[in-house]
């Protein structure tokens, strides 16, 4: 836990001694919130839930833009042979790494918190949705990061890093859409429908934004969670450069 | 303290290591000699337990580095070649990451880390961030990141590359400083660097050892002949025929400087090659007493490292041909 808490440190510093910490979270604000202002005051509707439906795409772009450098970075500088001949597990540089990350995205997602409290000053929104569809963004987050550490390890450079990061995390949003489960249920019948019931994120992610707490999706979110979080530790054992 | 056995690493299709062993015991340092590309980097790296051999075993201080890689590697610093720096960071700041990552922490910390910058002369730096540091610089903040747990081995993958003479003779002497009490491997392409720091050395080319002894042993492996340097005022032809009829000379080979047969001081010189458990000097000595001949200059002449270790690249390329 000592070794996860000081890879921690130095992770989570490292985003913000670069502007770009500051540049990403600002992006991040100024999206987010803008476009759901820009509609906000049209439907007149006292609560978030246009908000936390468009996260599931926007993530798709942003936590591999946070995570590209996870490992990429370290194994263009050479610190990633530092790293793994530290005395300490590979699964520990890894959560520690990945801990951070997920640390920065969550600051940032706690920047959008003036909107529900905004709108409980304007009108008498329902709070339990806001917490749990603020739950399910922590949730998604933790998810793509997974996704995107895992793919930043997989390459040598930032870029091929993000982009096959943000490949990874459409194909999860994808398979989870209705039209494109129907699609792949013509070509194999039952395939496709099965990937978007298990694979698929939308089915576990929406009842949340309606303030429903499924004890079968968090399930979901989590065991995709370390799936990926564990290719990622087989990964690194098993390298073999 | 280090034990290296049959280690073989292939890399796809291409063999990075071929049945390596060697070993080094408590307290030694041991050079590590090949040309680039010959697996020094490979030994450390399966050494410092970053890389897996497909086939061997590598134990330290007695521990397999397969079955318990975290006990050894709290055993060992490392530098690698390319010193693993974060350049948005301070040489305090990184220093102490490094420590608290082995498990180092509050006075023993502050304390190392004064030792450290001493040792390392990096006093002057220490608040500077990384970016802004010399090449020189650098590479001692890497060996200060090596040092930091004050571990019982040091392996350094080419400590000096890249620095001005001044600096490689910093790192050098820092590195005999530390003999005795610290079991060190270094690498090296550069060969006048082994000697002045130790006596011991393992040569590596194309995956396999092809030396491992004493610098002035390495020679009697590497060359069929000791070699003896005369220059006598004689007539050359003379003094040559006398030279061949003697029993300890193998070769005679006269050397010119430009100038064929004689200087215009009317001194030849020759080198002379026989074999290394005879008396060459001696008896090429005796030689010249006896025929009153005007010495001007004998001895033996050594082998340089360049010449052993070409010599021996050159016998191992043979032997795989």
């Amino acid at each position: 836990m000592q070794n996860v808490a000081t890879i921690f440190r130095r992770e989570f510093s490292a985003y913000f001694i670069s502007p770009i910490a500051y540049i990403f979270i600002i992006a991040f604000l100024v999206l987010n919130s803008g476009l759901f202002m820009t509609t906000f005051f049209l439907n007149s509707a006292a609560d978030m839930r246009a908000f936390f439906g468009n996260l599931p795409f926007f993530l798709i772009f942003f936590i591999p833009a946070v995570s590209m450098r996870l490992w990429a970075e370290d194994k263009r500088r050479g610190t990633f042979e530092l790293l793994m001949t530290l005395p300490m597990r590979a699964s520990e540089v890894m959560l520690g790494k990945y801990f951070a990350a997920l640390a920065f995205y969550l600051v940032a997602l706690a920047g959008t918190l003036p909107i529900p409290i905004m709108i409980n000053l304007l009108g008498n929104p329902d709070g339990g949705s806001m917490v749990s569809g603020y739950i399910g963004s922590a949730l998604l987050g933790a998810l793509y990061m997974s996704v995107g550490i895992f793919t930043s390890g997989l390459m040598r450079d930032q870029i091929s890093a993000i982009i096959l990061g943000i490949m990874a995390c459409f194909l999860l949003f994808l398979v989870g859409h209705v039209a494109v489960a129907a699609t792949i249920d013509g070509w194999f019948p039952g395939f496709g429908s099965l990937l978007q019931q298990y694979i698929g994120l939308s089915g576990h992610y929406e009842p949340m934004l309606q303030g429903v707490l499924d004890l079968g999706d968090l399930a979901y979110f989590v065991a995709l969670t370390v799936v990926f979080l564990a290719l990622n530790t087989l990964w690194l054992e098993g390298r073999k450069y | 303290m280090i034990e290296v056995r049959d280690v073989t690493k292939n890399f796809g299709t291409t063999v990075a290591l071929d049945s390596v062993s060697f070993s080094i015991g408590q307290g030694e340092i041991l050079g590590f000699l090949g040309p680039n590309g010959a697996g020094k980097s490979t030994t450390m790296k399966i050494i410092t337990s970053f890389l897996a051999p497909d086939t061997g075993a590598v134990s330290v201080a007695g521990i397999d580095v397969l079955d318990q890689p975290l006990a050894v590697r709290g055993k060992i610093g490392y530098l690698p070649e390319n010193v693993p720096l974060y350049l948005d960071m301070n040489v305090e700041e990184y220093l102490t990451f490094v420590g608290r990552a082995r498990g180092l922490s509050g006075g023993r910390l502050q304390e190392r880390l004064g030792w450290c910058v001493e040792a390392c002369g990096l006093r002057t730096e220490f608040k500077k961030p990384v970016q802004e540091l010399s090449k020189g610089y650098r590479q001692r903040t890497g060996l200060a990141q090596a040092l930091i747990h004050d571990p019982d081995v040091l392996i350094l993958d080419e400590p000096t590359s890249g620095l001005d003479p001044l600096q490689i003779l910093g790192i050098r002497d820092l590195i005999k400083s530390l003999a005795g009490q610290k079991t060190i491997i270094f690498s090296t392409h550069i060969l006048q660097e082994v000697q002045p720091v130790t006596e011991r050395v393992v040569v590596i080319n194309e995956g396999k050892i092809i030396a491992d002894g004493m610098v002035g042993e390495l020679a009697h492996v590497a060359m069929e002949n000791n070699r003896v340097f005369l220059a006598v005022k004689q007539d050359t032809a003379t003094v040559e025929t006398a030279l061949r009829e003697l029993p300890a000379v193998n070769a005679v080979a006269q050397i010119v400087d430009g100038e064929p047969r004689q200087d215009p001081a009317g001194t030849s010189r020759f080198e002379i090659r026989g074999p290394f458990d005879q008396d060459l000097v001696g008896s090429v000595a005796q030689l010249v007493r006896s025929k009153q001949w005007d010495l001007v200059e004998l001895h033996e002449a050594p082998y340089s490292l360049e010449d052993t270790f070409i010599a021996l690249t050159k016998q191992s390329q043979r032997g795989v041909a």
